[in-house]
C-alpha cells in the first residue's frame, strides 16, 4: 500500500508541475481541450479495458462500435424520431453489433490464439467500414447534438458546450459504476475470474460463454455511447469515423493506464489527450508536421520504455 | 542426402510427421506418364507467369508488377505473423519508407538502382530493430500497438519531410537502367521474389529458424530449452523489416513516382488481409494470395471471354445484381477482403495455401489426395499472447 501511495504522490507532483508549466508556457486553453478531447479517449479506452480484462484480446472493433451507432443515429434522426429514442435505439443497435461479433467471430475463435482474436476484431471493423462505404458513400454527413447549446461558460478563453459537459459526465458516472460493478457484484468478479481461470471459472457452475456475450455486449454500448456522445461535438463524421483518428489514442491511453486498470484507462486518456492538444496547439512544434499522431506515438514509446505496466496496471 | 528422410522443400509445414493416412509413409514414384502430366502443369503455370506478360501493355504489366510486389510483402508479414505470431499493423511505413528511401537515393543522390535497394533493406532492418527493442520488453502484443501507431505517425510526419519526400508532390523513382520498360522491371520483380522465397526458405532450415517454430509452438517451453524467445523474434522482425524494405523499393520504382498518400493505413490492413488468406507459414499461399488482392479490383472489372462458346463474363456486372447500391470494382475489395479474412480466421485457417495442398503435394511427386491439408493441421499462429 505504501508502494500504492508513493506512485500516487509522485504522479499527482508530476501533474501539477505539468499543469504549472502549461500556465507559464501560456497553454492554459490547450490544456482545457485536451481534458475535453481526452474524455473520448477514456471513454473509448473503457471498452478496450473492459474486453481486453476479461478476455485478453486487443478489441481493434472498438471504434466500429461507434461509428455504426452514430450512422443508427443518424438515420433515426432524421426520420423524425425523437432524439431520446434515437439514442437508445444507436445503443440497441451498437449493442447487438457487440453481440453478433461475439457469436459469430469471437465465440468460434474461443480457444484460438490471441493474435488470431486481434487479426479478427480488426477484420470486423474494416467490414463494418466497408459495409458503411458500401452503403453511406465515402462522404461527410451531419448529425445533430443531444445538449444545442454552445459555450455554456468559459473557462481560459476556451469555451465549453453542453455536449462536452454531458460527456465528461458521462465518463466520471461510467468510471464509478464500471468500477463498482468489478469489485462489488458477483457479475463482475466471475468476469474477472473467467479471464484468469476459465477452466476453474466453468467449474464452480459459471458459463463462461455467456459471461463472454455479456462482456462484449457491454463493451459494444460503451464504444456506442463514445460514438453517440463525441461526434456530435465535431459535427460531421464519415465511414469508420471512430476508428480513424480516436482508436488509437484511445489505444495508448488504455496503455498508460495499464490495460487492465479502469481508473488507468480514464488517466491515461485525459494524458493523451493534453500531450496531444499541447503538441497541436505550441509554437515550437508548429514546423512538425503531423504533431497529433507524432505526439499519440511518442507517448506510446514513452511508456512501454519507462513503464511497459502501465501507470495504474500490474507488473507485466 | 542419403540422411535425408523427410519431403524436401515442403511449403506448409516445416517439422514434417508422417500422416495419418499412410501415403507417405513410402515414397511414391509416379509413372512417366505421370512425371508427364506434372511436366504440363509445370509448363502452364510457368507460361502464366513468365510468357502470358510478354503479351500485355504497360498498364497490365505494372499491375503484374505490383503482384509480385505484393507477394514479397506478403513474405515479409508471414516471417512476423506466421512465425513469431507477432502481428505489424503498420507495415505500410515499413513499406513506404523503403520506396522514399529508394526514390530518394536514386532521384536526389544520384545513386545507382541496386545500391538504393541496398540501403531500403537497411533501414526497413533499423526500424524493425528499434520498434522490435522496444515492444519485446512487454509480454503480450504490443507489437501490434506499437507498429499501429509508428504507421500512422510515419504518415503524418514522416511522409511529410519535405527535404527527403519532396512534400505532396511526390518524389520520382526512375525505372532503372537495364530494366527501363516495365516488361523488364517485371522479371526483375520475379528475380527479387525469388530471391526472397530462397533466402526464407534457408533461414527456416537453419538453427534460428527451428528455434522460431519451436517459440511458435510454445514460447514457454521454448525458453525452457534455453531458446532465447526474444532474440529469435527480433531477429524474425528484422528479416521482416528488410524484406518490406525491399518490396518498398521495388514498389517505388514499378509505379515510378512515389506519392505519401498511397502508403496508407488502409494498405497495411490489405497487407494483413492478403497474409492471412493466402495461408500464414505456407510460401505458395501467401504468393497466390498476395498476387490475388494485388488483382482483385483489376480482376473484378476484367471482361473475360470464351472464344469457343462465345460466353462473355463480367464480375462487377453479376455484383451489381446485389441488392443495395452496386458494389463496383473499386468497392468490392473493401467488403469482400474483410469477409475473406474473417472466413479463412474461423473456417479455413490454413488459407488458400491448404487449399492448393493437394494441387502442391501432387507436383512434388506425391500421389493426388484431395484431403491432403498438408502434414500439420495448420493455425495462424499457436503463441499464447
Amino acid at each position: 500500500m505504501t508502494d500504492r501511495l508513493r506512485t500516487a504522490l509522485i504522479g499527482g507532483g508530476v501533474a501539477l508541475v505539468v499543469v504549472v508549466l502549461l500556465f507559464i508556457f501560456g497553454l492554459q486553453r490547450a490544456l482545457i481541450f485536451g481534458l475535453v478531447g481526452g474524455a473520448t479517449y477514456s471513454l473509448v479506452a473503457l471498452g478496450l479495458v473492459l474486453v481486453y480484462k476479461s478476455s485478453g484480446v486487443f478489441n481493434f472493433a472498438q471504434g466500429e462500435f461507434g461509428t455504426v451507432a452514430v450512422f443508427a443515429l443518424f438515420l433515426l434522426t432524421t426520420n423524425d424520431v425523437p432524439y431520446g429514442l434515437a439514442i437508445i435505439g444507436a445503443l440497441v443497435v451498437a449493442a447487438v453489433m457487440g453481440l453478433l461479433t461475439e457469436r459469430l467471430v469471437v465465440r468460434p475463435l474461443f480457444d484460438a490464439p490471441r493474435v488470431t482474436l486481434l487479426v479478427a476484431s480488426a477484420g470486423v471493423s474494416l467490414l463494418a467500414i466497408g459495409v458503411e462505404i458500401w452503403f453511406g458513400e465515402a462522404k461527410l454527413r451531419n448529425v445533430d447534438k443531444a445538449l444545442p447549446r454552445q459555450g455554456r461558460f468559459k473557462i481560459f478563453n476556451a469555451s465549453i458546450s453542453d455536449q462536452e459537459l454531458l460527456l465528461i459526465f458521462t465518463l466520471i458516472v461510467l468510471g464509478v459504476l464500471l468500477a463498482l460493478f468489478f469489485n462489488r457484484t458477483n457479475l463482475g468478479l466471475a468476469i474477472l475470474g473467467a479471464s484468469q481461470e476459465p477452466v476453474a471459472t466453468e467449474l464452480v457452475g459459471i458459463s463462461v460463454r455467456r459471461l463472454s456475450s455479456f462482456t462484449w455486449a457491454i463493451a459494444a454500448l460503451l464504444g456506442g455511447l463514445a460514438g453517440v456522445l463525441t461526434i456530435p461535438i465535431a459535427n460531421s463524421f464519415g465511414p469508420g469515423a471512430l476508428t480513424a483518428g480516436v482508436l488509437i489514442p484511445s489505444f495508448t491511453a488504455a496503455v498508460v493506464g495499464g490495460m487492465t486498470s479502469l481508473p488507468g484507462a480514464f488517466l491515461g486518456g485525459i494524458i493523451v489527450g493534453v500531450v496531444q492538444s499541447v503538441a497541436v496547439t505550441a509554437d515550437f512544434l508548429e514546423d512538425v508536421p503531423g504533431q497529433s499522431s507524432l505526439s499519440v506515438f511518442v507517448v506510446l514509446v514513452i511508456v512501454l520504455t519507462i513503464r511497459p505496466q502501465g501507470l495504474l496496471g500490474k507488473s507485466a | 542426402m542419403a540422411t535425408e528422410v523427410t519431403p524436401e522443400a515442403d511449403e506448409t509445414a516445416l517439422v514434417d510427421t508422417p500422416d495419418e493416412h499412410g501415403h507417405h509413409a513410402q515414397p511414391h514414384t509416379p509413372s512417366t506418364a505421370g512425371w508427364a502430366g506434372r511436366g504440363v502443369v509445370v509448363l502452364l503455370i510457368s507460361w502464366l507467369v513468365l510468357l502470358f506478360p510478354l503479351s500485355r501493355d504497360v498498364s497490365d504489366l505494372r499491375l503484374y508488377g505490383l503482384a509480385v510486389i505484393y507477394a514479397i510483402i506478403g513474405l515479409s508479414l508471414n516471417v512476423l505473423l506466421g512465425y513469431t505470431g507477432q502481428i505489424s499493423l503498420g507495415h505500410q511505413a515499413f513499406v513506404g519508407i523503403g520506396a522514399f528511401a529508394s526514390a530518394y537515393m536514386v532521384s536526389v543522390q544520384g545513386q545507382p538502382f541496386f545500391v538504393a535497394v541496398l540501403v531500403s533493406m537497411v533501414i526497413g532492418a533499423l526500424q524493425a530493430l528499434v520498434l522490435g527493442a522496444i515492444s519485446l520488453r512487454v509480454r503480450g502484443l504490443y507489437f501490434a500497438l506499437i507498429t499501429l501507431s509508428y504507421g500512422i505517425m510515419a504518415e503524418g510526419t514522416l511522409f511529410n519531410i519535405e527535404k527527403y519526400t519532396g512534400g505532396s508532390a511526390g518524389q520520382a523513382a526512375p525505372l532503372p537502367e537495364p530494366f527501363e520498360t516495365p516488361h523488364k522491371f517485371y522479371y526483375l520483380c520475379l528475380l527479387f521474389l525469388a530471391a526472397v522465397v530462397w533466402v526464407d526458405w534457408r533461414l527456416m532450415k537453419t538453427k534460428g529458424g527451428r528455434a522460431l517454430l519451436a517459440l511458435r509452438e510454445n514460447p514457454r517451453v521454448a525458453a525452457t530449452l534455453g531458446i532465447d524467445v526474444k532474440l529469435y523474434t527480433l531477429v524474425a522482425f528484422v528479416v521482416s523489416g528488410v524484406f518490406a524494405g525491399l518490396g518498398g523499393a521495388l514498389f517505388a520504382h514499378n509505379s515510378e513516382i512515389v506519392v505519401s498518400n498511397t502508403y496508407e493505413f488502409r494498405l497495411a490492413l490489405v497487407f494483413v488481409i492478403m497474409t492471412t488468406v493466402g495461408g500464414l507459414r505456407s510460401r505458395t499461399g501467401v504468393i497466390v494470395g498476395s498476387a490475388f488482392f494485388a488483382l482483385l479490383g483489376y480482376l473484378i472489372e476484367h471482361e473475360y471471354t470464351f472464344p469457343l462458346v462465345g460466353w462473355h463474363l463480367n464480375i462487377e456486372s453479376l455484383l451489381a445484381k446485389l441488392p443495395g447500391p452496386d458494389l463496383t470494382a473499386e468497392l468490392a475489395p473493401l467488403v469482400l477482403g474483410p469477409l475473406l479474412l474473417l472466413i479463412t480466421l474461423i473456417q479455413y485457417p490454413g488459407g488458400i495455401g491448404q487449399q492448393l495442398r493437394p494441387l502442391t503435394g501432387w507436383l512434388r511427386g506425391n500421389r493426388f489426395d484431395i484431403h491432403d491439408r498438408g502434414d500439420k493441421e495448420v493455425v495462424v499462429a499457436d503463441v499464447r499472447a
